[in-house]
């Protein structure tokens, strides 16, 4: 309620009317939609050009002609189908994953107290630090002695370690927003504390579980080093090796590259548009204090 | 004050005090009796608990601890991909990695990629969040909007990069080749030092979207009645900003900074799927050293020498941060 206050307060301050001020913060901004805009645009027009104008020179920004021509020959190809089909699997199979853990995990720091829980916020906020190439050669061991590196399991796990730290942060931000008021009465009218979880808190907690689910896809959808080491076979890559490796062979063909990138990103900034509430709440509310 | 609060152990007071003074307490004491006849109602929750926490504690146990511990493990060993025995052998790695010239160059560019990269990240994540902060017609629109490079795919952001730098039909490459930075059908990218310079700049337009959320945050977060105050001594704009907004983020700076040092040093997709570490290694930095000594030669002892170097120099910065944001443990 403060920070509402504030920000009305501030509003008032700063935004005496002012054509000048105006002008120039909207100048900014269209600049800086500009600069975040113009790469992703670049590559929608460009995958949309037929040969002749992706690689006339100087380049056009708008080409006369639209073609599809470029996205029927990157999906006529089986081997892309089947990256798409992986990526979807590992990032669906990551998410319900730690999902289950890390909302199970949130509460239970959250709203429990006994011996070692402070510890083990702890050691999930320093997990959170610990970045995927200091694991690579461990996890890699760890997989081939298991035997998954021929299999889309062994990807699951490598993507369950490097976001499942950052699921359960954003999560035990989101517990804590739940005043718990609504779970003392309950407990005082006799409900046990397992009714409590799924009757009381799941409900009220699903916009945040559900944006973290899709945060964590899109983290295991758009990840690249893990899935490059811990797959060996072809068939069984994601789409970020696939398309990883096009780009740096030596004969590139732009035009289904294009398409290509195009395809993986959409999905995601939609995805991401539609949660993205949630997620600047769940991340401006307890995140980094301080 | 509600007892039951108490009950949970929110205030720390002694659940003596809470079952004399309180009569809801005696109430769920009494249900207490009734329903459990086996455990009573603290060691019940704690357990509970426990049983919630215990795959999190497993899996971080499994996943994380013991991975950075066999690092460790294996950078005493000559361990390699292709054999199965390996022999323990002391600190020969790290001494081999200190007599190395390319590990001191390959760790100035990782200071220089990373030092640029985080400067530039957290002063246009400010900018931007001080713009979004005032800004009122459109502001949900334009925030959603500088959201977006967040979640771009590393691999989109390479395959982009690479074709607008391309030398003969690169959009970007045509604007520099125009105001003469660099030659007819060059490409930035085949430069040492255009290459860093094109990366750290695709990171930056990667990587701001956190930074900025994060300062938004804070600047919300800031008492307004200081700005009045200054307002009302006479302050202008500029001086209200460098004596107040500055100070008040202090410590958001702090955190966020070790936090983006941490992963920008660490950060390996971007540069390997543009540029591969090259040209002649001008962008290769210490994660790319790692990945080329364990799948390249396959020596996973030295690489993992590498990342323990890395890591001792990292773990300064994520202690200090743990501890910063230590009320987050509250």
């Amino acid at each position: 309620m403060r920070i509402r206050e504030n920000i009305m307060k501030q509003t008032k301050i700063y935004n005496k009317p002012n054509l000048l001020r105006n002008c120039v913060l909207g100048l900014i901004s269209v600049f800086f939609i500009g600069v975040v805009g113009f790469p992703l645009l670049w590559m929608v027009v460009s995958s949309l050009k037929p040969a002749t104008e992706l690689f006339k020179s100087p380049p056009t920004i708008f080409s006369d002609t639209i073609t599809f021509e470029w996205y029927l020959d990157a999906f006529s190809n089986k081997t892309v189908v089947r990256y798409f089909i992986n990526s979807l699997l590992v990032a669906t199979g990551t998410t319900v994953i730690v999902i289950v853990m890390a909302t199970f995990g949130a509460y239970g720091l959250t709203r429990f107290r006994f011996f070692g829980r402070k510890a083990v916020t702890v050691a999930v906020l320093s997990a959170y630090c610990i970045p995927p190439i200091m694991l690579m050669i461990p996890l890699y061991r760890i997989i081939a002695r298991m035997h998954l590196n021929s299999s889309l399991f062994g990807v699951i796990i490598g993507h369950t370690t490097v976001t499942f730290p950052f699921a359960i942060w954003l999560l035990i931000s989101f517990f804590r927003s739940i005043p718990r008021d609504i779970e003392e009465a309950a407990l005082v009218n006799g409900a046990s504390d397992l009714t409590i979880f799924f009757r009381i808190v799941l409900p009220l907690c699903v916009p945040g579980i559900l944006s973290t689910g899709i945060l964590v896809f899109i983290l295991s959808w758009n990840e690249y080093l893990l899935a490059s080491v811990l797959i060996s076979q072809d068939s069984m890559k994601t789409l970020t090796v696939g398309i990883a490796n096009y780009i740096s062979s030596t004969e590139i063909n732009w035009g289904v590259i294009m398409a290509l990138g195009t395809a993986t990103t959409v999905p995601i900034v939609l995805m991401f548009t539609a949660i993205q509430k949630y997620f600047v709440e769940g991340l401006t509310a307890g995140a980094v204090k301080g | 004050m509600y007892p039951v609060d108490a009950f949970l152990g929110q205030n720390g007071m002694s659940k003596e005090m809470v079952m004399e003074n309180s009569e809801q307490a005696y109430l769920i004491k009494s249900t207490k009796q009734g329903r459990n006849i086996f455990l009573n109602f603290y060691t019940r929750r704690k357990l509970l608990g426990v049983i919630f926490i215990l795959p999190t504690i497993l899996f971080l146990v499994v996943f994380i601890l013991y991975p950075v511990l066999s690092n460790l493990f294996l950078s005493l060993t000559d361990a390699c991909l292709t054999k199965k025995n390996y022999n323990f052998i002391g600190f020969e790695n790290y001494l081999k990695l200190f007599t190395n010239k390319m590990f001191l160059k390959y760790s100035w560019n990782t200071l220089v990629w990373t030092f640029f990269s985080v400067i530039g990240q957290l002063v246009l994540g400010l900018g931007l969040a001080m713009l979004i902060n005032y800004q009122t017609i459109g502001g949900p629109f334009l925030r959603g909007f500088l959201l977006i490079p967040y979640v771009v795919p590393a691999v989109a952001l390479a395959l982009i990069t690479k074709w607008i730098f391309n030398g003969d039909y690169g959009i970007a490459s045509k604007w520099l080749q125009n105001i003469g930075l660099i030659d007819y059908k060059q490409s930035p990218l085949a430069l040492p030092g255009g290459a860093m310079a094109v990366l750290i700049f695709v990171n930056i337009w990667r990587s701001y979207p956190f930074p900025m959320l994060i300062y938004w945050a804070a600047l919300k977060g800031i008492d307004t009645e200081l700005y009045e105050a200054a307002g009302v001594d006479g302050a202008n704009r500029f001086q209200s900003f460098w004596f107040i907004t500055l100070p008040q983020l202090k410590n958001t700076t702090i955190v966020l900074a070790i936090l983006r040092i941490v992963w920008t040093a660490t950060y390996f997709d971007l540069i390997w799927m543009v540029t591969g570490g090259g040209p002649a290694g001008s962008t290769t930095h210490l994660p790319i050293m790692i990945y080329q000594s364990s799948f390249g030669t396959f020596r996973i002892g030295y690489a993992s020498a590498i990342s323990i170097l890395l890591g001792i120099v990292l773990f300064v910065c994520i202690i200090y941060y743990v501890r910063k944001s230590g009320d987050f443990a509250d």
